[in-house]
């Protein structure tokens, strides 16, 4: 029977609330077992008396969990933002400011209810996480992976699932569950080694205790993902989500075991998460991913193959398009050369609007006689592809150009080729993969690599500092120093101290190229070794 | 002690009476504060559209028609005065926003300037704030009626009869569609 998401919600509301009231009691229950323990009998002097009794017990065991509780989650928003090493938006950065407006519409959906903000780990995983404390910090925290490879509706989906985690209290009461049960045993073992003869029956009351726990997290992440839906009304999107994610890497080893619970998928892959069943139920934390799509997919009235194919179509309309027409063109010594590309043509040196060009059929003209070529031309005259910047280029003392490249804003210079990016944004431009590499950037990759290993070792070898000229950083006239991207992908780069990083022409594109296709390490080395019998690559 | 138990009967009746006004008092601020959230959303949309037409108008002349349309049924939603004519008038312009959105994806020169994709990014958002402004305005409404109609406090609302019933935001069928190829599949569940 396919439920609606207000069924879900409701019930799975009606479910947690009286987990949560076991669980409760459960506490209660040991806690009267503890003091039976130590003080013996409490019921011994009337049963009027053993009521107080125990109702001191319960407002002890209440503070006791409460001081636990603030102590945990105080601060946890600070503490998961330093541990992640996440950020805030970047206004400057396109995707992130749809991130921020994704945010905006979230609160809309919600009412303006509570304040959120929204802070980005940066990391190729994809997961997304949610945490609140004791200040009234409220904080969802989505990783650079998924910012970039979702679309509009799917990070919708995903910011509205870790909202409603949020706004129901989950993240509260889960940080309160953990105070409740995870503390105590270390503690208790020490203690009840005095008195051995209730200990087994307290063990298994906080085991219990546990596996309650993760039973009301498994309910917590169906109750969300209806709540999500209810918010914005497409549970496709959040079914794709979930199919995508299933797919790809989620942050093992990133993400810590204790944040686990506040996850979308859990970042450990782990065979319980996926089965069903009595034993899955008790151990893992989140309910297997299939179960959450067929629910999702029910509500849309869809199928898994509509999934994949919807997937399909994303994944072929982001490829690039081959049908570039080429010309070729007639050079200086009245040979003619081809075939090139307009870009291509554009970037020759002796390209110019008098130059005869040929589309390869019979009829040749002058470059300025085909519009394409003409558009191109204007732009070489004129780059003004983006603002000019107040910053000049270090190399050619040419104003830069502000653009943006993967979404980020980067300053080229079109005079000389080379770029300025802030050193704290290139993890994110090296993230995003919406570009692919020519042959020829790949070839120059990899030449550049093996040449400055060589040079490298050679360098160290002699232990000679070769002292480079030093560029003036455009941003603040300091002298920039020059290194290497880093020892294994051995790019020169310039380097200043207030973050601006100066790459010469195609460099920037050959560190991507390299970083994507894995150019460095042992493999490579060895495969390099393998085509290259006559010098073996150095190694490091 | 049957007095005590008439007297307990009463004071039950009372504080059930004064929990369920209050509940109707808070609905109906509720109410009235999400139709206050979709005005904002809607002042943000007449504000973006000005500079919208302003950049597309160079590239477009060939669609004056169409970005009149535009221009005019802002200007109608600006000015209109009662409730009934507010809805409609925002209808059509949705309408008319949607048309110019689908005209310009025939013009991919409009796709690579910066200054368009961040105005279409904004106005996305809020087209999608409004949906969703109009979506929590509703489902408050609904929630709303029902307090009211549910038996008993029905005779309670016809005593006092201080409530009125909210009417529900509703879109003409082609304006729900928000003119992307994503969203289109959005079922009304």
């Amino acid at each position: 029977m396919p439920f609606t998401f207000i069924d879900i919600e409701r019930q799975k509301s009606w479910k947690i609330g009286l987990f949560f009231v076991i669980l409760l009691l459960m506490y209660f229950f040991s806690a009267l077992v503890i003091a039976r323990m130590v003080f013996g009998n409490i019921f011994a002097k009337g049963v009027i008396q053993g009521a107080f009794n125990a109702i001191y017990i319960f407002i002890f065991a209440a503070m006791f969990a409460f001081v636990h509780f603030f102590l945990l989650s105080y601060d946890v928003t600070e503490t998961i933002k330093e541990k992640l090493g996440a950020t805030d938006l970047d206004p400057e950065d396109d995707l992130h400011k749809r991130l921020k407006n994704i945010m905006a519409e979230i609160h809309v959906a919600t009412g303006n209810k509570r304040k959120m903000t929204c802070a980005v780990i940066p990391s190729p995983a994809m997961n997304a996480l949610a945490a609140n404390d004791f200040k009234g910090n409220a904080l969802i925290a989505i990783t650079e992976g998924l910012v970039s490879r979702l679309s509009r509706d799917q990070t919708e989906a995903v910011i509205a699932h870790e909202a409603y985690h949020i706004l129901s209290g989950d993240c509260r009461e889960s940080t309160l569950a953990v105070s409740l049960f995870g503390f105590s045993m270390p503690f208790m073992e020490k203690i009840m080694i005095y008195w051995g003869r209730l200990y087994l029956l307290s063990f298994i009351l906080f085991k219990l205790g546990y596996l309650l726990n993760m039973l009301i997290s498994r309910e917590r992440e169906y109750r969300a993902d209806a709540g999500a839906v209810r918010m914005t009304r497409n549970p496709l999107a959040l079914a794709e989500v979930l199919y995508l994610l299933s797919k790809n890497w989620r942050g093992t080893g990133l993400i810590s075991s204790d944040l686990e619970g506040l996850c979308i998928v859990n970042p450990r892959l782990d065979e319980l998460d996926e089965s069903e069943g009595f034993f899955a139920d008790l151990f893992s934390s989140h309910p297997p991913i299939e179960k959450r799509t067929e629910i999702l997919l029910n509500m849309a009235h869809a199928g898994v193959a509509e999934l994949e194919a919807r997937r399909k179509q994303t994944a072929t309309k982001s490829l690039p398009e081959e049908t570039e027409k080429k010309y070729y063109a007639l050079d200086a010594l009245y040979a003619w050369q081809g075939p090139y590309a307009v870009a291509e043509l554009a970037a020759l040196p002796w390209f110019s609007p008098l130059t005869w060009v040929s589309d390869g059929s019979e009829t040749t003209t002058k470059a300025s006689q085909i519009p394409a070529l003409r558009e191109t031309l204007k732009t070489r005259i004129a780059p003004l592809e983006g603002k000019i910047s107040e910053y000049p280029c270090p190399v050619c003392r040419q104003p830069l150009i502000q653009q943006h490249y993967e979404q980020i804003r980067i300053y080229p210079c079109n005079f000389c080729g080379g770029t300025l990016v802030d050193w704290d944004k290139l993890p994110r431009i090296i993230i995003r993969r919406e570009n692919t590499w020519s042959e020829k950037i790949k070839a120059q990759a990899c030449a550049t690599l093996k040449e400055n290993q060589r040079a490298y070792i050679m360098r160290r070898s002699k232990n000679n500092k070769t002292k480079a000229v030093s560029l003036q950083c455009p941003k603040c006239k300091r002298s920039m120093q020059r290194t290497f991207y880093s020892y294994v992908y051995l790019v020169a780069i310039d380097r200043c101290a207030c973050g601006a990083t100066w790459f010469d022409k195609d460099e920037l594109s050959m560190l991507q190229c390299m970083i994507e296709n894995k150019m460095a390490g042992e493999d490579f080395a060895e495969e390099e070794r393998r085509n290259d019998r006559r010098a073996p690559a150095p190694r490091q | 002690m049957v007095g005590l138990i008439v007297l307990a009967g009463i004071v039950l009746i009372v504080v059930w009476g004064i929990v369920t006004f209050n509940r109707l008092v808070s609905l109906r601020n509720e109410v009235q504060n999400s139709w206050k959230q979709i005005d904002v959303q809607l002042k943000r949309r007449h504000d973006l559209i000005p500079n919208l037409v302003s950049v597309v108008k160079g590239t477009m002349e060939f669609e004056q028609d169409t970005l009149e349309k535009v221009i005019n049924a802002r200007a109608k939603a600006v000015s209109a005065g009662s409730m009934q004519d507010k809805v409609n008038a925002e209808n059509m312009l949705t309408q008319a926003l949607g048309k110019l959105f689908a005209v310009m994806e025939n013009y991919p020169q409009l796709k690579s300037n910066q200054n368009i994709m961040q105005l279409q990014e904004e106005l996305t958002s809020t087209e999608n704030r409004i949906g969703f402004a109009r979506q929590l305005y509703n489902d408050l409404v609904a929630q709303y009626r029902i307090k009211q109609e549910v038996f008993p406090n029905n005779i309670f609302v016809a005593f006092f009869g201080v409530f009125n019933k909210e009417v529900y935001f509703e879109a003409e069928e082609e304006a729900r569609k928000v003119p992307q190829a994503d969203t289109s599949i959005r079922p009304k569940s």
